[in-house]
């Protein structure tokens, strides 16, 4: 205060401005120090933050808003030959329930939590919707120890949906892939199915599992809690590989006519079963592949039948019986031994090492060419070439025609059928072999030797799959394997008319197996079925025919085994099965009939004269016979 | 002294000890004006940045009905095919037809037509030189 007093006047504005500034800078100062104290504790939340917890913070906020959704990739379809569906996959729903929202709880603390809904009126809900009785869902509604529970799995879009509309606490619905085959039985042995997760268990499905399955996707994205996705966040996409498609060989209508029909002879003879092969043979595609009883994949249950899942032209072996005989003859005459003429003193029986083989018909001995004992279906005069053929030599050639291993198909469990080595033969193995007695084939093994003598004695790898058609939508062909000469061209034409014989001669075991319009060539076989698992035959039969059509450009082999029917004969039995399926192939596939040939033209004009004839016939029938004829 | 006396003193100066000069007020600065700009600024930063977030949440919200469209299309098609392949099932058909009373030919003639069809193994051509139709390529397709 003094110092103010003594103060002149001129020091006053001074002094007024120098408090004033004074105070701002005091001001300054506590709001500097107060952002400073505030940027401090930022900075250090920001280190706390950034670098001390920097790594659970992290993780904290990914936990938060980032979202991974797996990405299923798409199954495969199976497809046949023209692109008919055979195996595809639809979505399907699958309703899952918490059992801990149907079950009272308590907290930390012991505070009693009651249940998040009633599971007896939930159960009601869903049991119409589901098909299930309430006990059952109820029963999975409050299992204690789950936390998540299958109420149906794979169910139809619209039961999800209804499940859904309900709205149910502690169910939901997962959309899911389901497997479908949508013509049930058709060729359901050789597509086989998967499981209920859609991995490939039987049949090609299993054996293209990797080809059919693709790789799954991910999608890495960043969504808010109302469960929206948020546009400006982290979207990482890993694309699903879609699965390749499967491209077989078979022709749904010629697998469907071999199914029906085998079907039918099964029903009509009382079999135990019937497996029918239809081979193309410039390709050796396998074109139809039936085997009955069958079962439809799409109606799986825990009860089934499993022999039903089993392709039994592939999987079960038996003894060709006469059939073989083409395959006897063929090395008889590929060795020079014989040719379709020469001719054999035969007998109605033979005896070789103690044992006698006899002719199915009693007859007197007779002056026989090759070509009249494959006619008869002659045991002794087969067994009589055999001889003259030998142990080494027969083995080779049934080994060079496919036997005793596997055909190259690659079907799962495929057989490689049963023929021992000729050093282990003994005395009675020549003839029996020879006749087709014990050796064991399977169907595709005895088709492919018939497929080797119809495409002029060149052996051509029987296929199943024609290729795989990928993201391009083109197919790519399957590899095959490279032909090889068993006979001459020369020896199959004379075998091939030789099993023309057998279907059209007098003395024919096949006449059954003809087919109108065109030339058909075959063999019928008739064989005692080995006891299981002991020494011996048992009473049972087996019935087989196997031939090819038209003769001159063969196209197509049929080859049907019936197994133990009633009556036992394959000529009686397995031949009218031929002759349906074999026309109902060449129709399928458009083959001329030999006896073909006239154009549209021709074939309106004597339309045209059996209509005017048939009216004719009319007019005269009628009683004031005055009629008029209009041309068609 | 007082501080009235003060501030007369400074409004009359003598004329012949002049230390201090009457000064113009310095220029007042557009303070007003000037936070007036900031908030418009941030505010239309603000309103940008929300509205850009909006448009965005709104993008995202179609672009998940579209997604779901996508998706359910893709399930129609696929079961579609599935039921189509059904009802092509030869089975069917010939239940169908046995069931209108239709019976297997007895009798089958055989016809020789001057060209080939589609369905004789005729494959249509490409526009491409040189490119060989894919044969399956008509049956896996639309074109089917």
């Amino acid at each position: 205060m003094t110092a103010r007093r003594s103060s002149s006047p001129k020091d006053a504005p001074r002094i007024l401005a120098r408090s004033g500034s004074q105070l701002g800078i005091r001001r300054l100062r506590w709001t500097l120090v107060v952002f400073l104290a505030i940027v401090l504790v930022s900075v250090g939340k920001l280190v706390e933050i950034q670098v001390v917890n920097a790594e659970e913070y992290a993780e904290s906020g990914v936990r938060q808003r980032a979202r991974t959704v797996d990405l299923p990739a798409t199954r495969g379809r199976i497809y046949d030959r023209d692109g008919d569906v055979l195996a595809t996959s639809v979505e399907a729903a699958t309703v899952y329930a918490d059992p801990r929202v149907f079950q009272p709880s308590s907290t930390s603390d012991g505070t009693p939590v009651p249940a998040g809904a009633d599971a007896d009126e939930v159960a009601t809900s869903l049991a119409s919707v589901l098909e299930h009785d309430e006990a059952t869902i109820r029963e999975r509604l409050v299992d204690d120890d789950r936390h998540f529970v299958y109420l149906g799995r794979q169910l139809d879009h619209a039961v999800g949906d209804a499940v859904r509309d309900l709205d149910l606490p502690g169910v939901g619905v997962l959309a899911e892939p389901r497997r479908v085959y949508p013509s049930g039985p058709l060729g359901a042995q050789i597509v086989g199915f998967t499981g209920i997760d859609g991995e490939g268990l039987q049949g090609l499905e299993s054996r293209y599992d990797q080809v059919l399955a693709g790789h799954p996707g991910m999608l890495a994205l960043e969504r808010a809690p109302g469960g929206l996705d948020i546009a400006s966040g982290v979207r990482e996409v890993i694309e699903p590989e879609v699965g390749t498609d499967l491209v077989l060989t078979l022709d749904r209508e010629i697998q469907h006519a071999a199914e029906h029909a085998a079907q039918r002879a099964m029903d009509e003879h009382e079999a135990r079963g019937a497996s029918v092969l239809v081979q193309d043979v410039q390709t050796g595609e396998v074109l139809g592949m039936a085997s009955v009883p069958g079962h439809d994949p799409n109606e799986l249950s825990e009860t089934d039948d499993r022999t039903t899942w089993r392709n039994r032209a592939v999987t079960d072996v038996f003894e060709p019986g006469s059939t073989q005989k083409a395959l006897t003859v063929a090395a008889a005459i590929e060795e020079g031994l014989v040719d379709q003429a020469t001719t054999f003193e035969v007998a109605d029986a033979i005896d070789v090492h103690g044992s006698r083989f006899t002719d199915v018909t009693e007859h007197a001995d007779e002056v026989w060419t090759v070509s009249e004992i494959m006619e008869r279906s002659s045991n002794v005069g087969t067994i009589q070439i055999a001889q003259e053929l030998g142990d080494e030599d027969l083995e080779r050639y049934l080994r060079a025609f496919g036997y005793g291993t596997t055909s190259g198909l690659g079907f799962p469990g495929e057989s490689s059928g049963l023929l021992m080595p000729h050093d282990q033969w003994w005395g009675t193995s020549l003839p029996t072999i020879a006749i087709g007695q014990g050796v064991g084939v399977t169907l595709m093994q005895l088709s492919s030797a018939y497929t080797t003598i119809a495409s002029g004695g060149t052996a051509i790898e029987p296929t199943l799959v024609r290729g795989t058609v990928g993201d391009d939508g083109r197919l790519t062909p399957a590899a095959g394997g490279d032909p090889r000469q068993v006979v001459s061209a020369d020896t199959a034409e004379q075998l091939a008319r030789m099993l023309e014989d057998a279907v059209i001669g007098e003395h024919g075991t096949g006449g059954h197996a003809q087919v109108p319009g065109y030339r058909v060539a075959g063999k019928t076989g008739t064989a005692r079925k080995p006891n299981d698992g002991e020494r011996g035959y048992s009473d049972e039969y087996v019935a087989t025919f196997v031939g090819f059509a038209p003769v001159d450009a063969p196209r197509l082999v049929v080859s049907v085994m019936v197994d133990e029917p009633t009556p036992i004969y394959g000529g009686t039995v397995a031949a009218p099965v031929f002759s349906e399926v074999m026309e109902a192939s060449l129709r399928a596939l458009r083959i001329p009939a030999d006896s073909a040939g006239q154009d549209l033209s021709q074939a309106m004009l004597e339309a045209q004269q059996r209509v005017e004839s048939a009216d004719e016939d009319e007019t005269d029938d009628e009683p004031d016979g005055e009629h008029t004829t209009d041309a068609p | 002294m007082s501080a009235v006396t003060a501030l007369q003193r400074r409004v009359r100066p003598e004329p012949d000890d002049r230390h201090l000069q009457v000064v113009d007020a310095p220029a007042r600065r557009h303070t007003l004006l000037y936070a007036l700009a900031i908030v418009l600024v941030l505010g239309a930063a603000t309103f940008g940045a929300v509205a850009l977030n909006a448009l965005a949440a709104a993008a995202a919200v179609e672009s998940r009905t579209l997604d779901a469209q996508v998706v359910e299309a893709e399930r129609q098609y696929a079961q579609r095919i599935a039921d189509v392949a059904a009802l092509e099932d030869p089975a069917r058909i010939r239940a169908a037809a046995e069931d209108l009373g239709m019976v297997p030919a007895d009798s089958v003639r055989h016809l020789q037509v001057e060209r080939n069809l589609p369905a004789d193994g005729a494959a249509p051509p490409t526009d491409t030189p040189g490119v060989r139709p894919d044969p399956l390529k008509p049956l896996l397709s639309a074109e089917r």
